[in-house]
């Protein structure tokens, strides 16, 4: 069990006789375990259908997604999503909620309870352990909606636009967080975002997507050394070449679906 | 809890008076004219007179024995109403078969004015307890389910994938995730359901005898004593308004992440 992602031939159609229309054609791409990957792509590219495709909430219609080998039968323990609408559970509280999956899996209260309070701590929510969901900001539920899905220890992220209802310096934030997670905690991300600087300052590799059908466009590997301040990495070469690299590639795209 | 502080004065007593000033003054006004004899006894007594036969009625116990009659038909009604009409909405939101079977059934029974059927459940079931508490039943069920299918309807598609991810089966997924979900909404039908459950009773007791409430109002108006028909209005108000505050409270104590 390393959290590796294997996606061939895949294809996704909804609906049926004129209703049809194909979401994801002909994909096939290949994630290591421990990887950070971000998709991007216009919106309607089916990067979202991708990600729940993994997830198991989605069927495919032709091709195979496993994980680590074996192909994926339904949602499971060994991914765990982060969505961009946070999805707590609003009658329990921050701590309620990062215990959630550790209930679950049968872990001993006392093993639970030191778990949870660890997460909390690190998402830097100590002090709000007792506090309903509503009474949150954006910024504090989705850092619980990560410390819920880290407790349990999933091998892989699966994050859908999860900054995307927050403001800037928030966002920066969560990403340099998450960051640090990465680092510290061996996971396989894959992290879907319209935002192209927040996908080459996070990823290792980015693969940008086409639309109408969603298949794989091109990937840019970006090369970058993520243990500086985040002013260094933003103005270095790197990250400045591979941030225009994504954004041509992507820009195409946009363009060829204006002028048809 | 936010207290007001001054409500903890005296000047408390003189706010909740403000509130219901003119609740005051209509009861003066109701004192003043029956005094002066404008209004014919039988159809309005002196409000004292009213108070006077209502303390008379609770200190005989005959008012108590009338409230837990009435009460208890209501309630054990509404209890059995809530348990199916929960389980009915539920499934109707969660299993296509139900909601084929069950979706029309609402769709008709909802908006039936249930009182309507007292002759037919008095041809049925007769004119006891059992009939009532059928009756009420069948007039509450309808809120409850209704209410606790869109409830089940409305739970949030990534709540329920959040809680697969994390491992909960089919099975268990009813009572950690969609009945704490749906909770509010199923709350809101009770609280809908506990006043047709009473106004049933009465109207029930007043056709078909057999005690309680209904039945000692109605005899008031038969025995030309009215003001034993006043009394039990004013008995049927308090429970009403005591029933309305316990819920809000049961409300905000039980739901209080909403």
């Amino acid at each position: 069990m390393d959290g590796s992602i294997g996606i061939s031939n895949l294809e996704k159609v909804y609906g049926e006789g004129t209703e049809r229309t194909k979401a994801i054609d002909d994909l096939s791409f290949d994630i290591d375990g421990g990887e950070f990957v971000s998709v991007v792509g216009p919106s309607g590219c089916g990067k979202s259908t991708l990600l729940y495709i993994i997830a198991g909430f989605l069927d495919i219609t032709d091709g195979t997604v496993s994980v680590d080998g074996t192909p994926i039968d339904g949602p499971g323990t060994d991914r765990g999503v982060v969505f961009q609408d946070y999805a707590l559970f609003p009658w329990r509280t921050v701590k309620e909620n990062v215990l959630y999956g550790l209930e679950e899996a049968g872990v001993p209260d006392e093993e639970a309870d030191a778990t949870a309070q660890r997460f909390i701590d690190m998402m830097d929510l100590s002090g709000f352990e007792n506090k309903y969901p509503k009474e949150l900001s954006g910024g504090m539920k989705q850092r619980v909606a990560l410390a819920r899905t880290l407790a349990y220890d999933p091998k892989i992220l699966l994050m859908d636009e999860p900054f995307g209802a927050l403001d800037q310096p928030l966002r920066e934030t969560l990403q340099d967080q998450l960051i640090d997670i990465w680092g510290d905690l061996d996971k396989t991300v894959v992290f879907i975002t319209h935002d192209v600087e927040e996908a080459v300052y996070l990823s290792e590799r980015v693969m940008i997507m086409t639309r109408h059908p969603g298949t794989k466009k091109t990937v840019t590997e970006v090369d970058l050394d993520r243990s500086g301040p985040r002013e260094d990495i933003v103005t270095s070469d790197e990250f400045t070449r591979k941030k225009n690299e994504v954004w041509r590639s992507l820009r195409e795209e946009t363009k060829s679906e204006v002028q048809p | 809890m936010d207290v007001d502080v001054r409500s903890l004065g005296a000047s408390s007593i003189v706010d909740s008076l403000k509130s219901i000033y003119s609740l005051v003054l209509l009861l003066v006004l109701w004192e003043a004219v029956t005094r002066m004899g404008l209004i014919y006894p039988y159809f309005l007594p002196q409000l004292s007179v009213v108070i006077h036969e209502f303390v008379v009625l609770v200190s005989t116990g005959q008012m108590i024995h009338a409230a837990y009659l009435t009460l208890m038909r209501a309630f054990v009604g509404l209890a059995g109403a809530a348990v199916a009409g929960v389980a009915v909405g539920i499934l109707c939101a969660r299993n296509a078969l139900f909601e084929w079977f069950f979706d029309p059934l609402i769709k008709i029974g909802y908006p039936v004015p249930v009182i309507s059927l007292v002759p037919v459940f008095m041809l049925w079931f007769g004119i006891g307890d059992v009939s009532k508490i059928i009756m009420v039943a069948v007039g509450t069920f309808w809120p409850i389910a209704v209410n606790a299918r869109d409830a089940t309807r409305q739970v949030e598609q990534n709540l329920i994938r959040s809680a697969r991810m994390m491992g909960t089966g089919d099975r268990r997924l009813l009572w950690r995730v969609i009945l704490p979900a749906a909770s509010p909404g199923i709350f809101t039908g009770l609280q809908i359901a506990t006043p047709i459950a009473l106004i049933i009773t009465f109207v029930f007791e007043m056709v078909a005898g057999g005690g309680g409430l209904g039945a000692l109002e109605i005899a008031g108006v038969r025995g030309f004593n009215s003001a034993q028909t006043y009394a039990v209005i004013f008995a049927i108000i308090a429970i009403g308004l005591v029933l309305d505050r316990l819920l809000r409270a049961a409300r905000t104590r039980l739901l209080d992440w909403t």
